[in-house]
């Protein structure tokens, strides 16, 4: 295995553990979080950062090939899309009069109470 | 008296249900008379002599076509049954509440709206894609089907009911969603008249192209009838909004 082999297949195996990462603390936050903006938005992590990196990190292992490129596709419709979810879900939600969820003494406003 | 017959008689009946039962093959047993016979001749056979690729296709359109045209009625039933039940319904509420609804749409974020607009045509083209290589990969007409209704659903949450509907001309609605009882209907009756079956197909090798070619008709039959019968179900159930 050449230098630029092990080299290449390090970064791919550090990209799919930082995703690894990101599933296991959006997954936390799906949890722990308080309300519900808080939860989508740990939710949200996954699929962004987590499934974004750990697709990087698979085409990074597949090299030059069909299959990378269709990693690559799937990857930018994970970014997309996710984001785009999460901002549909949150805004319907604030829209219906949930308000946001803060620490006890600090009222800062901006739901529809 | 009656008790005592009533009890009789089931026992009488499902005595020798309870005999056959015994005698059934082992479930998942391999040596059942299922994987000892039809099986293998589907797998071994199926792509030369059912025109595709893929076994399932296979099965499912051609070897258990009689099955499946059933099935894609049954799904046309079901459409036909959730407008009976819900048109009755509505008849009664029109007059009541002629003027426009008090409650509107909220009006659909710009994010969202954009980006179903940058992927629809993507989703759409995923859609075909999935339709036409049934008989080569995992796929086919329910499955394609599916994804292009997920689409018209999607695009009338984000774009509204008008710029959807825009995709199924009222004309030609119900025949779309009719399209799959038809087209299996259609190409069974073809069959009936060139080659002497209902739903028969060419048996000549030389006529390959023609059952893979009957097959993807029949794929495209089944995908365009999914995706319309969900969307209308959808269009129904969402109301006149």
């Amino acid at each position: 295995m050449s230098t630029l082999d092990a080299i290449l297949n390090t970064v791919a195996a550090l990209l799919c553990i930082v995703g690894a990462f990101f599933f296991f603390v959006g997954t936390v936050g799906v949890l722990r979080l308080p309300d519900f903006y808080s939860r989508t938005h740990a939710a949200t992590k996954c699929d962004t950062v987590g499934a974004g990196s750990v697709l990087l990190g698979l085409a990074l292992l597949q090299g030059f090939d069909p299959a990378t490129l269709k990693l690559l596709l799937l990857a930018v419709l994970v970014l997309i899309s996710s984001p785009t979810a999460g901002h549909a879900l949150a805004r319907a939600v604030f829209r219906g009069g949930l308000e946001p969820w803060t620490r006890p003494g600090h009222r800062t406003g901006g739901g529809v109470s | 008296m009656k008790r005592a017959l009533t009890a009789a008689f089931l026992v009488l009946v499902s005595l020798p249900l309870l005999y056959a039962m015994s005698q059934l093959p082992q479930h998942g047993s391999a040596t059942s008379p299922a994987y000892t016979h039809i099986a293998p001749r589907y797998l071994e056979r199926g792509p030369e002599e059912a025109g595709a690729e893929n076994v399932v296709t296979d099965v499912i359109l051609n070897y258990r076509g009689f099955d499946t045209n059933g099935e894609v009625t049954v799904i046309f039933t079901s459409l036909a049954a959730v407008f009976a039940v819900l048109l009755a319904g509505r008849e009664g509420d029109e007059r009541s509440a002629s003027e426009p609804r008090a409650r509107t749409t909220p009006e659909v974020s710009p994010v969202a709206s954009f980006v179903v607009r940058l992927l629809s045509p993507f989703v759409a083209i995923f859609a075909v894609y999935v339709v036409m290589n049934g008989h080569i990969s995992p796929g086919g007409g329910f499955q394609g089907g599916t994804v292009f209704g997920a689409l018209l659903i999607l695009a009338t949450v984000v774009l509204g009911k008008a710029t959807a509907e825009k995709l199924q001309p009222a004309r030609i609605r119900g025949l779309l969603q009719a399209a799959a009882p038809l087209t299996f209907i259609a190409v069974g009756v073809a069959g009936l008249i060139m080659f002497g079956d209902y739903l028969a197909f060419p048996k000549a090798a030389a006529l390959a192209w023609v059952r893979t070619l009957w097959l993807i008709v029949i794929e495209i039959g089944i995908g365009v009838g999914g995706a319309s019968i969900i969307s209308a179900i959808f269009w129904q159930m969402g109301g006149d909004r």
